[in-house]
């Protein structure tokens, strides 16, 4: 149900292509697509400006319900629509290229005719440049065209009505008959000639892409508990990976709310170091060696201008710079702003270094040698690592008020030299400076040990010196800082358990960071606690707790960022690649520690 | 005037090999065209780069051969002329031959019409591969005038 023209987050679904994406809300419009890529400027954004933001509505003239799903092991949507007239089907996908010249970027949206006869009614109203640019109402061998600057796009449509321009809009009505079928294709282009397609081509592409999802599915290797979740989750994070270049993106949206009407909204269409890592992690596990190694060559080039440095999150063609701006958007139900960029580039954060070195052990575990330049390389940043861990940084989450010395990010420090001695030891790196790796390491763990630890508290704290908690800290047995018998791992578990926790969901930490407002509870954050408990023994804790995240996914299996605690809706950035990371982390948990590990090498 | 013409090719590519080189060194480019020609015909890192350098001296040469050549028809040569073609070759590599002509016979570099069903190992370049860093075309037109230049110097019409 819609309020003020804003759905509810959890009732969209994600289609993609491997270079963009849209949210398709259950009543049939497509409110975000930015095209050409996941990074450019909205042609749709509704749901971030239900008046301005430009939308591709289908659906029944008259009321109706409906039910969707992903058609099995594929990420192409399928929503029937009932109403008292009859049953409408609507199969939406972004289409694979094939051979038969196919448009630059194209979302194909097929109709069948269940029962009876239904009126229906498609509207597409494109709004360039994040809704600022109402487009030149145009036609063009028959095709309806909006076009602005050096974008365009199409809706080649067939047996659904006759459209015409209304209002900067192109709308049809018909009728559809049990058995009919109708097919519109949202044709696009930037900086080239539109294509149009013929039907045959347009439904020749959508079975081959059909046929694309079911066979990449049919490759995951995962056959544990939760298996129909990880395997959505798979199947999202391939759609979050940016196939030109092998990155991925956080989220494929931007400002949708922390908290509704907050200012807690940022752009997430980036590549953020520490998810890409986390994201090989996964990878790996599923099998998917190919787009592993993938992410993990991006990683090398993206980082050559500036290692032994590492920027917190890169653009998806590698470059550096993500500028944060405003743009005239009224907000996610009045959230403003609307921002474009994150001003996260320019922080600090040292708990990075962690995450890529575990990758690169991880990678490496699995008999696939670094290279020489990757070996020298990594070593250049752990020497880096060893002059950098004493100092504070803005840590895990960001924090606009710091920066302090996070727990987190000093442990992360330590599993980045301890890795760097490991990889040595193991001939992947150059073992000239391997003493002085182990040698700092140890020193960070005695910082830990004696700066970190609250007696008071009975737990590791969220920076040295305080009294906080903070649910990162969940990460250290994990990766290994200590093991799950660890009587202060059991204490930092058991204090984060009882006061983070919501029911089933956990708050990341309850302290001031330098914005304004409150936020919701942090799903990838209830997900590492299940990890943790199994880490450390308790399972059927740890299995109760995930019975109850997994039915706090949508309908179709998705997760935004965070779930608001009071009313369990969904808030921020939606779907979260690091939410589904963690899901998989955790459904995967349940084997013993080094069984995980080595069926993780061993993909 | 053969000779000379690889000799200065030889000569022209080694001093652009290295203004390349230097300018990754200090950050301002990601630009390693012999990993790109290398990475055609393996995905090997070191196996590639010792490839690409063979690829980018053959190449080197060839181009000198064709400015030879153009200097032979229009009956003059020069530093001067030598790096105005130098500047013309920049631009047209920045904006046809690696940004187009490349990924199409590169099986492992992605494109922007690259999908879900591919797998890119290397990073497509954009337009006078910007990709790769702000001052990218940059460093890659002072190398193509050096390169140029010193082709122009040596060989005589």
């Amino acid at each position: 149900m819609r309020v003020g023209g804003y759905a509810p987050i959890e009732d969209y679904a994600l289609i993609g292509d491997g270079r963009t994406a849209a949210l398709v809300e259950r009543d049939g419009s497509i409110d975000w697509l930015c095209l050409p890529n996941f990074d450019s400027p909205s042609v749709f954004g509704a749901i971030l400006d239900a008046e301005r933001g430009g939308t591709f509505e289908l659906r029944p003239a008259i009321p109706f319900t409906s039910s969707r799903r992903y058609i099995p092991r594929t990420n192409v949507l399928e929503t029937v629509f009932t109403t008292d007239a009859g049953a409408v089907r609507v199969v939406d996908a972004m289409t694979i290229p094939d051979e038969r010249l196919p448009p630059m970027r194209e979302l194909v949206r097929s109709i069948e005719g269940l029962s009876g006869l239904v009126p229906m009614v498609w509207r597409c109203a494109a709004r360039f440049d994040y809704g600022r640019a109402r487009p030149e109402p145009s036609w063009r061998v028959g095709v309806p065209v909006a076009a602005w600057g050096g974008e365009a796009v199409g809706v080649a449509n067939w047996d659904a009505g006759t459209p015409a321009w209304t209002d900067g809009a192109v709308e049809s009505q018909w009728a559809m008959r049990a058995g009919a079928r109708s097919l519109l294709a949202l044709t696009t282009a930037y900086g080239e000639p539109l294509v149009f397609p013929s039907r045959a081509a347009a439904l020749s592409r959508l079975e081959a892409t059909i046929a694309f999802w079911d066979r990449w599915s049919s490759e995951r290797g995962y056959e544990g508990p939760w298996a129909d979740l990880v395997l959505r989750s798979a199947l999202v994070l391939k759609l979050l990976i940016f196939a030109p270049s092998g990155a991925s993106v956080a989220a494929p949206t931007t400002s949708l709310p922390e908290e509704i009407g907050g200012e807690r909204n940022w752009d997430y269409r980036f590549c953020w170091v520490r998810d890409s890592n986390f994201m090989i992690d996964a990878l790996l596990h599923l099998g998917c060696y190919e787009e592993a190694r993938s992410l993990f060559w991006w990683f090398t080039q993206a980082t050559a201008l500036t290692a032994p440095m590492i920027d917190v999150l890169y653009r998806l063609d590698g470059g550096r710079g993500a500028d944060e701006r405003d743009v005239d958007l009224a907000g996610y139900r009045q959230s403003r702003p609307v921002r474009v960029g994150n001003g996260a580039v320019g922080q600090r954060q040292h708990d990075i270094y962690g995450a890529l070195f575990e990758t690169a052990w991880l990678y490496s575990s699995g008999h696939r040698a670094l290279d020489a330049d990757t070996g020298a390389l990594l070593a250049r940043i752990a020497d880096h690592v060893c002059r950098i861990w004493a100092r504070p940084d803005s840590g895990i989450w960001e924090v606009r008020n710091g920066p302090f010395h996070f727990t987190h990010s000093k442990a992360m420090c330590w599993v980045a030299l301890d890795r760097a001695a490991r990889l040595a030891a193991a001939g992947e790196m150059p073992a000239r400076h391997a003493a002085r790796w182990r040698r700092e390491a140890d020193a960070i763990r005695a910082y830990i040990e004696k700066e970190c630890w609250s007696d008071e508290v009975g737990s590791y704290t969220r920076v040295a010196g305080s009294r906080d908690l903070d649910a990162s800290l969940l990460m250290l047995p994990l990766l290994e800082y200590s093991d799950g018998g660890d009587a202060r791992i059991r204490g930092t578990i058991d204090a984060i358990d009882r006061t983070l926790r919501v029911g089933d969901i956990v708050y990341r930490y309850r302290a001031e960071d330098g914005v304004p407002g409150i936020e919701g509870c942090f799903l990838n954050c209830s997900f590492w606690l299940v990890s943790a408990l199994a880490c450390c023994g308790r399972v059927d804790d740890a299995s109760a707790l995930m019975e109850r995240l997994t039915a706090r996914a949508n309908d179709v299996g998705l997760y935004a960022e965070e779930v608001d605690p009071r009313s369990g809706a969904f808030l921020g950035n939606f779907p979260q690649a690091l939410v589904h990371l963690a899901l998989i982390d955790a459904a995967t948990s349940f084997a013993p520690p080094a069984d995980r590990r080595s069926r993780r090498a061993a993909s | 005037m053969i000779g000379s013409a690889i000799a200065g090719g030889f000569l022209g590519t080694l001093v652009m090999t290295t203004i390349m080189r230097g300018a990754s060194e200090l950050g301002l480019t990601r630009i390693d065209f012999a990993l790109l020609l290398g990475t055609t015909v393996s995905d090997n890192r070191r196996k590639a780069r010792a490839i690409g350098y063979v690829f980018h001296f053959i190449l080197g040469l060839a181009f000198a051969l064709a400015y030879a050549g153009f200097f032979a028809i229009v009956g003059r040569s020069g530093w001067l002329l030598g790096a105005g073609l130098g500047a013309l070759q920049a631009v047209f590599n920045g904006t046809v031959l690696v940004n187009v002509l490349l990924p199409v016979v590169h099986p492992r570099i992605g494109t922007p019409d690259s999908a879900a069903n591919e797998i890119a190992l290397i990073e497509p370049p954009g337009f006078l591969m910007l990709n790769y860093g702000r001052r990218s075309f940059l460093v890659v037109l002072a190398a193509h005038i050096v390169y140029g230049a010193v082709i122009g110097w040596v060989v005589t019409v």
